[in-house]
């Protein structure tokens, strides 16, 4: 009975994002024929998301209280080089790669933490000092970003072992391990929003911080809370990238940091705080998707991918605050036609 | 009066910079010659002049991260165009780019006040677009072959002095148009209808509106005047580096916003002085460059800056807790 009552609900809040992806999918379906449907365009395409997706996520929570992660992208970074420099620590420069089980698992387990570290300090600086969260996140970004050049000197460092890239690279059931991930990710994230106390504080402080701070919501723990699961996305991109590249290094994904903000603006987030859902998130970034996927099959250049991408914000903003004109007046024509 | 002077944030920057300069100084007396201050200077202009753009769009209660993007597509066009066409005029050049910035911007401008969406949003967006088609319609080629009269921009010197080995040390046209700049723009925020309506709408644009400042035509102002700025800056760029590449400044937004917030602008609006946009612009300055004179390597150079950030960023808030606790006591008395 439940499960009949919330399905309507989903599809209701994000109706126009449901059209649009839709839309996307028959344009880009009619733009490569057959090549778009291909079983291995899908697979590819499942295989590229988790990627943003988790990024998006992450940015996506901070995004919940009026604030933004600037420094997601680094934390990532930041969590594959620790794991990378445990590993050679404990096995030796060259050795990397023949690490067992055990030491792969204290490496994840290490760069958890210091992660998570990020995450506390994050949220610390901006709930105890009430600095505008950019501010600390730029400062921190900046700090991260500067200690990952300086503990690798800029390099690469590669050849991890087969535990740890089946992470990002292998598949269960014939289904990519990096969606699993992403969609661990995403139920993770989904229940503690919506099930937890820490959830329904989280939205009412990015509603509405006055009321959130005189009805005895502990914002230090909350805000601390919410940047330790921003952080928490970046060790699952992280996770994922290590297994995809199969290296890392202080400046992947960099391009994304951008991307993220606006696949969270098209998922109906509320850059002021207070709104927004996991599944308008993963429509949002299935949309991104699609539009990447396909104008690669058509060989189009990828800058003019980031470009396309910026349209879609422009177009969208548009059609939304046009939106009421537009109804207004084809009510009055009906009226007249009346 | 004078506790006012010390406890401002301009005196802590200066004290700062005071600070590192004399450090650095101890390690390498070069530092504190006319000839690196000024080379300094030269190196942080092109900062210096995205600064002054990014300080009225913060003083807005407004954000800009296209900034960079708009002048790399200025600098571009501008320089394809005169290559092409053979002008070899630097004044066109410059009104050329004012007028391309200004265009670019207003889109920003346009976008932010008719759509009311948040600035952030649609300058990430815009720079995404610009830079994309920038990418797509050059192929990302280098141009160089700049035209000769560009170099009067980083070439004349003025204030010069002999050095050591015979040669005249002076401060860069660039630079002495930054500063005359950084005047007006205080002039201008501090004298003018116009300015003040810019900090009444960061400090609480209801209330702007309500006393009837024109807020359509301010925002629309604001966004147009950081893409002349950075058209500006482009130019100044292309006549120090002698050639165009389009991703040289992609990135580099943070950084000028950063400097501008170290320099006690806040984000939220409202808040921020030329003269301390300035200061921080030099901090930065003094800092890379005292770094490079005590052989620190490179790569620490990015935590530093960060941590500078945090500092600046904690030190204000901590003023702004102690002013809120103050002026809450003042409420209880009466």
């Amino acid at each position: 009975m439940e499960q009949q009552k919330r399905m309507p609900r989903i599809i209701r809040e994000n109706q126009i994002l449901l059209i649009v992806m839709v839309l996307v999918f028959f344009l880009m379906s009619a733009l490569n024929g057959q090549r778009f449907f291909a079983l291995d365009n899908i697979a590819s395409m499942a295989y590229q998301l988790p990627i943003l997706g988790c990024l998006a996520m992450g940015m996506m929570v901070a995004m919940l209280s009026g604030g933004i992660n600037l420094a997601i992208i680094a934390t990532a970074n930041f969590n594959g080089i620790v794991i990378a420099l445990v590993l050679q620590q404990i096995m030796g420069p060259e050795n990397m790669a023949a690490a067992p089980l055990s030491v792969s698992l204290l490496a994840i387990a290490i760069a958890f933490v210091f992660s998570m570290l990020v995450g506390v300090i994050n949220g610390l600086f901006i709930s105890l000092l009430k600095i505008p969260d950019i501010l600390v996140t730029l400062g921190t970004m900046t700090i991260i970003a500067g200690l990952n050049v300086a503990l690798t000197s800029g390099y690469t460092i590669s050849g991890f072992p087969k535990e740890i890239l089946a992470l990002g690279n292998g598949h269960l059931f014939g289904i990519p391990s990096s969606l699993l991930i992403f969609i661990f990710g995403c139920a993770v994230c989904s229940l503690l929003l919506n099930r937890t106390q820490f959830g329904s504080s989280l939205y009412m402080m990015g509603s509405n911080p006055k009321a959130a701070r005189f009805s005895n919501i502990n914002i230090v723990k909350v805000s601390v809370q919410q940047y330790m699961l921003s952080s928490f996305f970046a060790v699952l991109t992280s996770l994922v990238m290590i297994g995809q590249l199969n290296s890392v290094k202080a400046s992947y994904a960099d391009s994304y940091l951008l991307v993220s903000i606006l696949a969270g603006f098209l998922g109906n987030v509320n850059p002021f705080g207070g709104f927004g859902k996991v599944c308008g998130m993963v429509i949002s970034v299935i949309i991104l998707q699609f539009i990447s996927s396909g104008l690669n099959l058509m060989s189009v250049d990828s800058f003019m991918i980031t470009a396309m991408w910026g349209m879609i914000i422009v177009v969208v903003v548009v059609i939304k605050g046009s939106w009421p004109k537009i109804a207004q007046v084809l009510k009055e024509k009906k009226t007249q036609q009346g | 009066m004078n506790t006012k002077i010390f406890k401002s944030r301009e005196f802590l920057l200066f004290a700062f910079i005071v600070l590192f300069s004399v450090l650095i100084s101890f390690v390498n007396p070069k530092f504190l010659s006319y000839e690196n201050f000024v080379d300094l200077l030269k190196s942080y202009t092109i900062l210096g002049i995205f600064s002054l753009g990014v300080l009225l769009v913060l003083l807005s209660g407004g954000f800009d991260l296209s900034f960079t993007a708009i002048a790399q597509v200025v600098q571009y066009a501008v320089v394809y165009y005169f290559i092409a066409w053979a002008i070899d005029n630097v004044y066109v050049a410059i009104v050329a780019s004012l007028l391309i910035g200004a265009m670019l911007g207003f889109v920003n401008g346009f976008i932010i006040y008719y759509y009311r969406i948040t600035a952030i949003i649609v300058t990430i967006a815009t720079n995404s677009i610009y830079i994309g088609f920038l990418y797509v319609v050059t192929n990302g080629d280098l141009l160089y072959d700049i035209p000769y009269s560009f170099s009067v921009l980083s070439d004349t010197k003025l204030f010069t002095v002999l050095n050591e080995n015979g040669a005249e040390v002076g401060v860069c046209l660039a630079t002495v148009l930054w500063l005359l700049m950084a005047l007006g723009l205080h002039f201008f925020v501090s004298r003018t209808v116009l300015g003040r309506s810019i900090v009444a709408l960061g400090g609480n644009a209801l209330s702007a509106q309500r006393v009837g400042f024109n807020l359509r035509f301010t925002t629309l102002f604001i966004y147009t005047f950081v893409g002349s700025m950075a058209g500006f800056a482009s130019l100044i760029q292309v006549s120090i580096f002698q050639s165009v590449v389009p991703n040289s400044m992609v990135g580099s937004e943070l950084e000028v916003i950063a400097a501008v917030v170290l320099g006690g602008a806040s984000v939220t609006g409202g808040r921020g002085t030329v003269l301390g946009t300035c200061l921080g612009v030099l901090l930065f300055a003094v800092l890379s460059n005292g770094m490079t004179l005590m052989k620190i390597s490179p790569f620490f150079y990015e935590i530093f800056t960060g941590i500078v950030i945090l500092i600046s960023v904690t030190v204000n808030a901590l003023q702004d807790i102690q002013r809120k606790r103050s002026q809450v006591r003042v409420q209880v008395e009466e």
